[in-house]
């Protein structure tokens, strides 16, 4: 059916041979291998650096349009960047209960 | 019999087709390939027992496969996903596809690496399809953390996701649950040929209206994107819709140019197939790694590599090598729809298309055109007659205009084609000269439409099947 020469059938053997391994090892692997929980993956995740963020990643935040993300930007220009998040409530517009809004959206690094 | 791969590659896919119909655990089947593989190594000298537990070894081999493919790690998002809890999942990955942005939305395969599941983070892998709400420009490999919901797609669609080995699709509302950490985790190679298709698009676009650039786009780069969904549909009636691939065709002509410009600066004939190969394999990564294009260009590689290796290529055993190449990396492929168009329609030309020809007597008529026109019509009787059933049985239509629909679209694609990589060659050494090439291709075009539109306006062009 194959015609395979001596060499050829070498060959295919070899390769199956090797095929057959490697899924075995895949296999038990994958039932074997337990989940690993991480430590790094923490509370920062998903979360917009106010001194990286550009004016429209800002006005995704909740309450802040563009006036208020430009006002932002431009304290973050002023004051080379935010040293923490409560500087937030030194830009005009940003009020206790905005800033309650989205301080859990931000982080400063 | 001169091509033990075409029955080595029969006997994987009937492997693969009875492990997804029938039930049964992978150690009894990794068992019995192991009982087999014995067999043959025992039977070596005696041809045809060796031939039978060969069979045999190769028909459990695709089964083990794919029951394998089948088993998910226990750190598979899949294991951490809680289908009654509603809250949004975050997820730590990079893209690992080439974004499609259309109407301020992304949409994206990512590849995932860390999740939260709970209170607790997990190291996780496995793909999702993402759609993100972002006006931003996302590129390959880029390294992002999303927040979103993770959910099961639905009926047909989860079949075609569960085939390219995707689980859950996220959505994320907006930028804000959008992350990027600037690390880039790419595959180079993918990586140059994605930005190498960028520029490419950029100049398509650049010299031609939106609509002739948008079918040059899909014609050339294999970007569907853009093309309006009447000019798909007009053409899915006539049955020449896979005009707007990138396919076997464009791998040839990909193949031709290099070969043709490395020949007039006087490369040596081995080195320029050497030089060819890796660029087929850019190309073939620019247009998107799909089954046709990825056919194509192992086909094309063998052919390439029988000849560096001084042996007579056989198209049945490249076709078995590229149907192997694309199975064993997933052999949920087989089930997908445009492995078995591919396939089907190219071993339906090489098998039907000759015994066609020999049988009417072609070669012996003397009228050279009368000729070509009579052997065009046959190669696209012979694909039709091939791929007639899959397209029947998933799209529901019945299309007999496609034989003729066939002979006056593909030469114009043919002509929109090659309009396409001139234009993008010649903006590159005589942008001047680029303008008149983009002025053809939109008269092409017209054209292309304008005819596809006639031939679906005919008498019983189509049927909708129930």
């Amino acid at each position: 059916m194959f015609t395979l020469t001596r060499e050829e059938r070498h060959v295919v053997l070899f390769l199956i041979t090797i095929a057959l391994l490697g899924i075995g090892i895949d296999f038990l692997a994958k039932k074997c291998l337990p989940a690993k929980s991480i430590a790094q993956f923490n509370q920062e995740l998903g979360k917009i650096d106010l001194n990286s963020a550009d004016k429209e990643l800002l006005m995704s935040l909740p309450g802040i349009g563009e006036k208020l993300a430009g006002r932002i930007i431009e304290y973050r220009d002023e004051h080379a960047g935010f040293c923490k998040m409560e500087e937030l409530k030194n830009i005009k517009g940003i009020t206790e209960s905005r800033y309650g809004k989205i301080k859990d959206y931000l982080i400063v690094e | 019999m001169k091509q033990p791969l075409a029955w080595l590659t029969l006997a994987f896919s009937l492997g693969i087709i009875a492990a997804s119909r029938i039930e049964i655990p992978l150690p009894l089947i990794y068992s019995l390939s192991t009982v087999f593989l014995i067999f043959s190594c025992v039977t070596f000298k005696k041809r045809i027992l060796f031939d039978i537990f060969l069979s045999c070894l190769i028909f459990s081999l695709g089964a083990v496969l794919l029951k394998n493919s089948q088993e998910l790690p226990k750190c598979h998002i899949h294991n951490f996903v809680y289908y009654r809890n509603e809250q949004p999942y975050i997820v730590k990955g990079y893209i690992n596809s080439q974004p499609v942005s259309k109407n301020n939305r992304n949409s994206f395969i990512f590849k995932t690496q860390a999740i939260r599941a709970g209170n607790l983070n997990y190291a996780c892998c496995g793909n999702i399809l993402v759609y993100l709400r972002s006006k931003k420009e996302l590129c390959y490999g880029e390294e992002l953390i999303l927040r979103g919901n993770l959910y099961k797609p639905q009926h047909t669609y989860r079949d075609y996701l569960y085939n390219q080995g995707i689980r859950f699709i996220m959505n994320v509302k907006s930028e804000a649950d959008a992350v990027r950490v600037n690390n880039n985790q790419g595959f180079i190679v993918k990586r140059l040929a994605l930005w190498l298709k960028r520029k490419l698009e950029g100049i398509i676009f650049r010299y031609a209206s939106l609509l002739s650039a948008a079918i040059m786009d899909a014609m050339v780069l294999g970007e569907k994107r853009n093309i309006p969904w009447f000019v798909n549909n007009a053409m899915m009636k006539t049955g020449t819709v896979h005009i707007l691939v990138v396919s076997g065709f464009n791998v040839g002509i990909v193949s031709f140019i290099i070969i043709l410009f490395l020949k007039l600066i006087r490369v040596p004939r081995r080195i320029r197939f050497v030089i060819a190969i890796p660029c087929l394999v850019i190309y073939c990564l620019m247009t998107g790694a799909s089954t046709p294009v990825v056919r194509a260009t192992v086909m094309a590689i063998v052919f390439m590599l029988g000849f560096l290796l001084k042996r007579e290529p056989d198209i049945y055993n490249s076709l078995s090598v590229a149907c192997l190449f694309i199975l064993i990396f997933n052999p949920r492929q087989l089930f997908d729809i445009g492995f078995q168009l591919s396939f089907t329609s190219v071993f339906a030309i090489v098998s039907i298309y000759p015994r066609l020809k020999s049988y009417l007597g072609i070669e012996s008529l003397k009228i050279k055109y009368l000729r070509l026109l009579i052997d065009g019509c046959l190669v696209s009787f012979s694909a039709w007659l091939g791929t007639m059933g899959f397209i029947a049985y998933y799209f529901k239509i019945f299309s007999p205009i496609t034989v003729l629909a066939n002979l006056l679209i593909v030469p114009l694609a043919t002509l929109i084609t090659l309009c396409g990589f001139s234009l993008v060659f010649m903006s590159l050494i005589f942008p001047a000269l680029a303008s008149s090439f983009a002025s053809a291709s939109e008269l092409l075009v017209a054209l292309l439409i304008k005819i596809n539109a006639f031939l679906a306006r005919f008498p019983a062009a189509y049927f909708s099947l129930p």
